[in-house]
């Protein structure tokens, strides 16, 4: 099978590697880029453990085959803690208690991070919303739903601040 | 039509195995900087394990909690600290580091004594210091633990501990399954859709005796999970198996709670704190579930007036219900 | 209790920064180069007898390294955590799921064709998916001990004189269904030699548990099997049985290569235990004032293809059949039964969420019946200091169901303003 020259931009850097187009763009991630804070759940698109960022929008990156990530940007757990320091969901996550045995943790966050860039100021049926592609059996989503709360009111404060 | 109803469920669970012995050991060594490495076999499946046994190790040893690490589930160099199971590894794996964080604690209280010319009683471990009753020695741990260094003594300790149970008799039963309980009440309120037969949680109540609250968010947690989950097992799960197969085997088809299908939460912690556990605790884990699925379906059966008495209530299951009834009532 | 500074008060979970910035390592996490990746072929028949297994065709298919089935386990051919009687590959099916052969090979594609191509000839025998049926004596049986694996019995008093002088008495039937843990991990993990030690690294909740089957099934000794618990992604019970263990172990040790395994979700549903469905006959009786006076009650339990644990889910739910609850008069008797249907095991609760669903709908009936609240008929019964247990065990300290029905109706008649408050 020929290989697909695979062009894109993972958290911030240009990468370019021959890859099976036959691959999912999750196994692109985990096993050629080792990238493994992305997780696999279900393999169906149902439970969001594998969710990525591409181009903005929150994708289950076990449903998009390699050539369909070609030249889009990507964004994964590993790339939103910029120089090592905790994003602000992240520190929320952990502060509301919101992480359990943390296999939808990294998923989670990125669609509360791409629900947070569409709707600064979500209510708790906006973030139910936001968050209800990806499942957790843990927590029963009361204090993810909380971080997001938090990590919210802490980006306008953030904002509020950089402002003056 | 939409029915309003409230229903109870309350529960008790057992702490640890059934009429079994279920030990668990640990490890503690105090190390030269005054910190320490606690050694348990018990697994961190999410519900916070670690983290306990870190506080508890803390705790005793007069530390801050970031001077504790703890290695565990490594057969090559953990002990066994039994399984994850049976809401027992706070109880349990929790008084075998509470006891071993003793011995090594004892250690070093020794030594400080002697160089203090104070009675050990009087000595107390407090965020990396020595104390005499309410007052700072001004010495630390770790000067105590160079001194003991010094003189060729290490500060380790190890624990184990087995909850005091008796065999059952196998005709009647008769005996002591479990050293302690967990007890707990959760009320639901639903509303159930008379037309489609759908039943939405509309909030639950949960208070939990847990003993003391080791770690009280993390308690909130394990009941709030354990809620969802028990709204799952009320109304929503079924592994369907035809002829042994299973038909529904992927998370397209085994549909578990999402984020919209919660209802808001209301945990309440009970601290009837238990004399044989760690600090008074006993444990949640399980508890958290155990009393959802019978609170939601007696809150169905006040909304409708007539009980299902097989889990789930399913809409299906629901609709035929009232219709059942509906076709014996009289024009 | 002395004060304390740390117990008590919450802190930040020390496993938190690892998981929120996604470099927690879970079984399938753990990268190591060149090792091979190993798939099970599981049997699509019910029940029945391993004639033959055929793996020249697989063996062709370049980069398949090896087929592994029952005739190459080295040790005890068995393992559970309380009745050793599962094979960790099979010659005689049980469910539809059970593990017939294991292939070893260089990329994940290859492994699954081998799957493909492999021939199994199987002598079917009748199965049995219904715990009735299953319980006949004339039932083919499943295990060679019959299919009634265990009986718990919790007996005190004398309910039948207790029945005939109750006010009231209710009895229903009640059924539960089969449930998956559905943790968001699915079982997997990796196995390599470490000079003479086997090494195992796998999400699980019962490291030193898996270390005894381990050895078993692969006769080491256990000091050269060394099991290292990968972060886990949930586990509820599920993850409490063998289920990766004795795969990698058996081909790291064969082939002295490091292996991996993953199972996908649908291998997680099929191979792993449930949620033991029930079928519950319930009777309980009370005084005109709302006491209870006794329960009886048979439970029988589907735990499957194995037994997993199964025994102690059906103890555990005959010791708490009564609810926290006072009751002189007590008979249970609980029955544990194999069938051709997938295992059940270990959930969250062991029994008890079924017992629950049960004995509080009773609760609510006999209320009902005497016209009393749901709240004060469990106001009158619940188990206080002094109390005795069905099983005649003295509760002294630490009893707080009272303190827990209090708060509850405390906090839901804050938050729920249609609950009328104590007017219910």
């Amino acid at each position: 099978m020929d290989l697909f020259q695979l062009e894109m931009k993972v958290n911030g850097e240009a990468v370019s590697v021959p890859v099976n187009p036959g691959l999912r763009l999750l196994d692109v991630l985990r096993d050629v880029l080792h990238l493994s804070g992305t997780k696999e759940g279900c393999g169906e698109g149902e439970c969001g453990a594998c969710s990525v960022i591409i181009d903005g929008e929150l994708v289950d990156s076990c449903l998009v085959l390699a050539p369909q990530a070609h030249n889009r940007e990507i964004i994964t757990i590993e790339g939103i803690s910029a120089d090592g320091e905790l994003d602000t969901l992240q520190s929320a996550f952990l502060e509301a208690g919101a992480v359990q045995c943390g296999y939808c943790t990294p998923g989670m966050i990125l669609a509360a991070k791409v629900l947070l860039s569409k709707n600064p100021k979500p209510g708790r049926q906006d973030i139910a919303r936001g968050i209800a592609g990806n499942l957790c059996r843990c927590t029963g989503y009361a204090k993810i739903i909380k971080a997001v709360e938090l990590a919210a009111a802490g980006l306008q404060q953030k904002e509020g601040e950089a402002g003056v | 039509m939409k029915k309003h109803g409230y229903g109870i469920g309350s529960m008790w669970y057992g702490i640890g195995s059934t009429a079994a012995t279920n030990p668990s050991g640990a490890f503690v060594d105090f190390l030269d900087d005054g910190t320490a490495i606690v050694l348990s076999g018990c697994a961190e499946i999410g519900q916070g394990s670690t983290t306990v046994l870190a506080q508890i190790a803390a705790e005793t040893l007069g530390v801050d909690l970031e001077d504790v690490a703890v290695i565990t589930a490594d057969t090559g160099v953990t002990p066994d600290a039994g399984p994850s199971s049976a809401s027992r590894q706070t109880y349990i794996s929790g008084n075998a580091v509470r006891l071993a964080a003793e011995k090594a604690r004892e250690q070093v209280v020794a030594k400080a004594a002697e160089l203090l010319d104070l009675d050990p009683v009087d000595i107390r471990l407090r965020h990396g210091q020595v104390w005499y009753e309410a007052e700072p020695t001004g010495r630390t741990i770790k000067d105590i633990i160079a001194q003991c260094r010094g003189e060729g003594i290490l500060t380790l300790g190890h624990g184990s501990f087995n909850p005091v149970t008796t065999n059952l008799d196998p005709a009647t039963g008769q005996g002591t399954p479990y050293a302690t309980y967990a007890f707990a009440t959760q009320i639901a309120e639903v509303d159930v859709d008379t037309e489609t037969g759908i039943v939405e949680v509309k909030k639950i109540v949960a208070a939990h005796d847990v003993g003391t609250a080791v770690n009280p968010q993390n308690v909130e947690g394990q009941i709030e999970g354990g809620c969802s989950m028990g709204i799952g097992y009320a109304l929503l799960e079924e592994v369907a198996v035809k002829d042994g197969k299973i038909q529904n085997p992927g998370l397209s088809s085994y549909l578990i709670p999402t984020a919209l299908d919660m209802p808001e939460i209301f945990p309440v912690i009970v601290e009837a704190t238990e004399p044989s556990g760690p600090y008074g605790a006993k444990g949640v884990g399980e508890p958290a579930l155990v009393p959802t699925a019978a609170a939601i379906a007696n809150a169905v059966a006040d909304a409708l007036g007539i009980r299902l008495y097989d889990l789930p209530l399913t809409p299906e299951r629901v609709v035929a219900e009232i219709k059942a009834l509906d076709s014996l009532k009289p024009e | 209790m002395s004060e304390t500074s740390i117990v008590g008060k919450t802190v930040l979970r020390v496993d938190g920064p690892a998981k929120v910035r996604g470099e927690s390592r879970y079984g399938a996490d753990i990268d190591i180069p060149g090792a091979l990746f190993l798939k099970v072929l599981r049997s699509e028949v019910p029940h029945g007898l391993v004639k033959r297994i055929d793996a020249a065709e697989a063996l062709k298919i370049p980069g398949v390294v090896r087929v592994f089935t029952h005739a190459d386990v080295p040790g005890e051919n068995s393992y559970g955590i309380i009745v050793k009687d599962q094979p960790a590959l099979t010659d005689k099916v049980r469910f539809r799921g059970d593990a017939l052969a294991l292939v070893a090979a260089e990329t994940d594609v290859a492994a699954k064709r081998a799957l493909e191509v492999i021939k199994v000839e199987i002598e079917e025998l009748p199965p049995l998916y219904d715990v009735w049926a299953a319980m006949d004596e004339k039932a083919p049986e499943i295990h060679a001990k019959g299919n009634i694996l265990t009986v718990s019995r919790v007996k005190k008093g004398d309910v039948d004189a207790a029945l005939e002088t109750a006010a009231v008495v209710v009895s229903r039937r009640y059924t539960t269904q089969r449930v998956e843990h559905c943790y968001i991990e699915t079982e997997a993990g990796v196995a390599y030699m470490d000079d003479d030690t086997l090494v195992i690294k796998a999400g699980t909740q019962n490291p030193h548990y898996d270390r005894r089957d381990v050895s078993r099934v692969l006769g080491l000794p256990i000091n050269r099997v060394r099991i290292v618990q990968s972060a886990t992604g949930g586990g509820f019970g599920g993850k409490l049985d063998i289920s990766v263990q004795c795969f990698l172990g058996l081909a790291a040790l064969k082939l002295g290569r490091p292996v991996r395994i993953v199972y996908d979700r649908r291998e997680s549903i099929i191979a792993t235990g449930k949620r033991h469905p029930f079928f519950v006959e319930y009777t309980s009786a009370a005084t005109k004032e709302g006491k209870l006076l006794a329960v009886k009650a048979k439970i029988v339990g589907d735990t499957g293809a194995y037994a997993s644990y199964g025994p102690a889910t059906l103890n555990r739910a005959a010791v708490h059949a009564t609810g926290p609850y006072e009751v002189l008069n007590v008979d249970i008797k609980a029955l544990c039964v194999y069938t051709n249907n997938p295992f059940s095991g270990a959930m969250r609760g062991f029994g008890t969420p079924q017992m629950a669903f049960v004995a509080e709908s009773q609760m609510d009936l006999l209320a009902q019946a005497l016209q009393l609240s749901p709240l004060e008929i469990r106001r009158r019964n619940v188990l206080r200091p002094g109390s005795l247990t069905a099983t005649g065990q003295r509760l002294d300290k630490s009893v707080g169901i009272g303190a827990t029905l209090e708060a509850a109706w405390e906090k839901a008649c804050q938050v729920m303003p249609g609950l009328g408050g104590e007017a219910r």
